[in-house]
């Protein structure tokens, strides 16, 4: 018996020890194998390009001409095109003008729809579905309703106002790209509140009132410290998509930018640089480098002022 | 962890080598010999033609299988948006298609690249059969030869509508015939609709210059010359109708489908156009279509503006005898008549446009615009040089725009969209 005993012992330990032995032979390499096809998209689609463009904005490269290194030419050029600093000032303004809007109202809206009442389902999905429309179509809509014989000028001559030119003036222009940009975000960023509104506790709010805070003052002083990091995000994910503006400019504007290019965005100068037959696609990538630090700066400045307020 | 040296080394081959697959294609662009047997595989791009031809194009391509066995034409078709990035796309990666159907103003580009073939050494046999100019239409200034055979022609009137005419009390049975003319009408028009009704919803086109009459380049084809006093004058008369609202307020951002939008819908007088055209008046303006009025490009050089399509033989084609004979094919006299009678476009074949077809009238709009635009192709000009490129045609749209808000004066835009298009036309090299 007892011999019987050590041997199965005997046989148990050396099972257990041969299992963990074959699994740490293995562990140098079966993480990289389980994240590779991960890593071959992120290289291909991601690292890539970003070295590519990064590369290419120290060249003269066009489209179908390889180009030499010219060093920091393309960079010195931005600095003197005209077109350039338009490009800048109108990505600029449209940051300034769209992130307050898309961080507050979806707030606010979030907040009307966040009771439980009998069909606000409804209305949830009403604001949620400009999210899912196509920009395009959107677009489209919206210079249908803004032409100078559309919809809107249609009503405002009608009550006297007389004809505004939202498509032939260029902060008109921008202006209008704007209130599209804002109310094709406001779904998407009013789903992103109400997942944080729903861990506010009760409680709070309880509290408050019992204190005699209003409806503002709760506001104030009760949700928006409890959603200030929801907020924050919102305002770093808006401000790089609003500095990267290019799909409704383009709808509104046209493909010159707007009367004499002057609601041009960097974004949509890359692209009328860059592309097409005869595209200069080394100064496309310089100016492709300038929106990336831009971005970069714009990220890390909300950031730094979500960390101070937290300090 | 530290990864271990195979797997980095894994890893980096795992990423270099898809990417290796994105170089140029091999180099095969040396010869221009087409000769040899006709046969093999060859791919065929049309530029937004499947929608609506799908069985003539299928019907050509089994036609040319037929004549010639051995070959297999693979037909292929790109939508007409983004067209020039796609063929710049496959330029780039070594995948452009066999035969690729160009504008001159894509053909030049490709051809300073190497990638078009010279047709006037490789089917210098075929010149014959072409109308010389249209031939010419794809001779590249600086470079010798023909890079692209010609396809068809078109050419349009202009259009306009009657009924805006008469409310502005003007002729509608005499529209205007020079552009002396059009500047009175379209200030009249303006100041009887008390600026509601503009007659042209465009500024003025490196087109519209060179029917003025002004030289667009200099003779070597090295610099642009359309700031030149004649360029001057254009712009200052468009100046006076902008300000008088004679153009659409819409102008400075316009493109052709939206002023073609503006003409449908009555906010604008005229409108140029093609034959295509006068099918979509009487779907979508039934109206407009009643009222409508056709008269002849204004053209201070006599001769109207013309536009070429062409089929560039690939220069790295493995298959040039195919690709040269099957662009032959597309474009000979008996296959363009035949496409040119289904659709409002015109052979660029010698000889064809003096077919009944095109001479003979029956009464109907649509065979009194197509006689009157194969007569005027005749004396046709293709006004775009072919070296003007979108980055050029937006410097001078913007340089325009600037002349017409009054930001600076017409001479001031003219020479800075000059001095702009030299640069890009230095960097193009």
């Amino acid at each position: 018996m007892a011999s019987s005993s050590s041997t199965s012992t005997s046989t148990s330990t050396s099972t257990s020890t041969s299992v963990p032995a074959r699994v740490r032979r293995q562990l140098p390499t079966s993480p990289w194998l389980f994240a590779a096809p991960g890593l071959l998209v992120v290289g291909i689609f991601i690292l890539y390009p970003f070295v590519s463009t990064l590369i290419n904005s120290f060249t003269d490269r066009r489209t179908l001409v390889p180009g030499e290194f010219v060093g920091l030419a393309n960079f010195r050029e931005l600095l003197h095109d005209e077109m350039f600093w338009i490009g800048l000032r109108n990505s600029t303004l449209y940051v300034l003008g769209v992130v307050p809007a898309l961080v507050l109202l979806p707030l606010l809206l979030a907040l009307l729809v966040q009771k439980n009442i009998p069909g606000i389902g409804f209305f949830r999905s009403a604001f949620y579905t400009p999210v899912v429309a196509s920009i395009v179509v959107v677009g489209l809509i919206w210079v249908w309703l803004l032409d100078e014989r559309g919809l809107v000028n249609s009503l405002l001559e009608a009550i006297g106002v007389g004809r505004v030119g939202f498509l032939s003036d260029q902060w008109l222009l921008l202006l209008s790209a704007m209130a599209v940009t804002v109310w094709k975000g406001l779904g998407y960023y009013m789903i992103i509140y109400l997942a944080a509104l729903a861990n506010v506790p009760r409680e709070l709010h309880e509290a408050a009132a019992v204190d005699g805070a209003g409806t503002v003052r709760r506001f104030l002083t009760v949700t928006v410290p409890a959603v200030r990091s929801t907020m924050v995000l919102v305002g770093a994910l808006s401000s790089v998509a609003a500095f990267k503006v290019f799909s409704e400019v383009y709808l509104m504007a046209g493909p010159n930018g707007g009367p004499a290019g002057e609601d041009t965005t960097l974004v949509m100068l890359v692209q009328r640089t860059g592309t097409g037959l005869t595209g200069r696609v080394g100064y496309a990538s310089a100016i492709s480098v300038v929106v990336f630090v831009v971005t970069v700066a714009l990220m890390l400045l909300v950031l730094r002022a979500d960390r101070k307020e937290d300090a | 962890m530290r990864m271990p040296r195979r797997a980095l080394a894994a890893a980096v081959v795992a990423l270099v080598l898809p990417l290796s697959a994105c170089g140029s294609g091999g180099d095969d662009s040396g010869s221009t010999d087409a000769s040899g047997k006709v046969e093999g595989d060859i791919t065929f791009q049309t530029w937004n033609l499947r929608a609506n031809f799908k069985p003539y194009f299928e019907g050509l391509v089994a036609d040319f299988e037929k004549k010639y066995p051995g070959t297999h034409v693979k037909w292929v078709d790109q939508p007409a948006e983004g067209y020039a990035d796609k063929i710049s796309a496959d330029a780039a990666g070594g995948t452009l298609p066999d035969v690729v159907n160009v504008s001159p103003d894509l053909a030049a580009p490709l051809a300073k690249a190497g990638l078009a073939l010279d047709l006037d050494k490789a089917a210098a046999k075929y010149k014959k059969e072409y109308l010389p100019d249209a031939w010419a239409s794809h001779e590249i200034p600086g470079m010798d030869g023909t890079y692209a055979f010609p396809w068809y022609l078109n050419t349009g009137p202009l259009f306009y509508n009657k009924s805006l005419f008469k409310e502005a009390g003007l002729d509608a049975s005499k529209p205007p015939k020079t552009y002396d003319e059009l500047f009175a009408d379209a200030l009249e028009l303006a100041d009887k609709s008390d600026g509601k009704v503009a007659t042209l919803a465009n500024v003025p086109s490196i087109e519209d210059f060179g029917r003025y009459g002004v030289d667009l380049m200099n003779k070597e084809g090295t610099a642009f010359a359309f700031n030149d006093a004649k360029g001057v004058q254009l712009l200052t008369k468009y100046k006076e109708l902008y300000d008088a609202k004679a153009l659409d307020p819409q102008a400075l951002t316009a493109t052709p489908e939206s002023s073609g939008k503006k003409f449908l819908t009555g906010a604008v007088a005229m409108n140029p156009g093609s034959a295509l055209d006068l099918g979509n008046f009487k779907k979508q303006a039934p109206n407009l279509y009643k009222n409508i009025g056709i008269t002849d490009q204004i053209t201070s050089t006599g001769k109207v503006n013309m536009y070429v399509m062409g089929l560039m033989v690939n220069a790295q084609t493995k298959k040039k005898p195919a690709a040269v004979a099957f662009a032959h094919f597309v474009t000979d006299a008996q296959n363009q008549m035949s496409f040119a009678k289904k659709v409002a476009i015109f052979p660029s074949t010698a000889g064809s446009l003096d077919d009944p077809y095109f001479t003979k009238e029956d009464g109907t709009d649509e065979t009194r615009v197509r006689i009157a635009a194969a007569k005027s192709l005749k004396n046709a000009a293709n006004y775009t040089p072919v070296l003007f490129s979108d980055q050029m045609k937006t410097e001078l749209q913007n340089n325009v725009a600037k002349a017409l808000q009054g930001k600076v004066s017409p001479k001031e835009a003219l020479d800075n969209a000059v001095k702009a298009c030299d640069r890009l036309l230095q960097q193009q090299g």
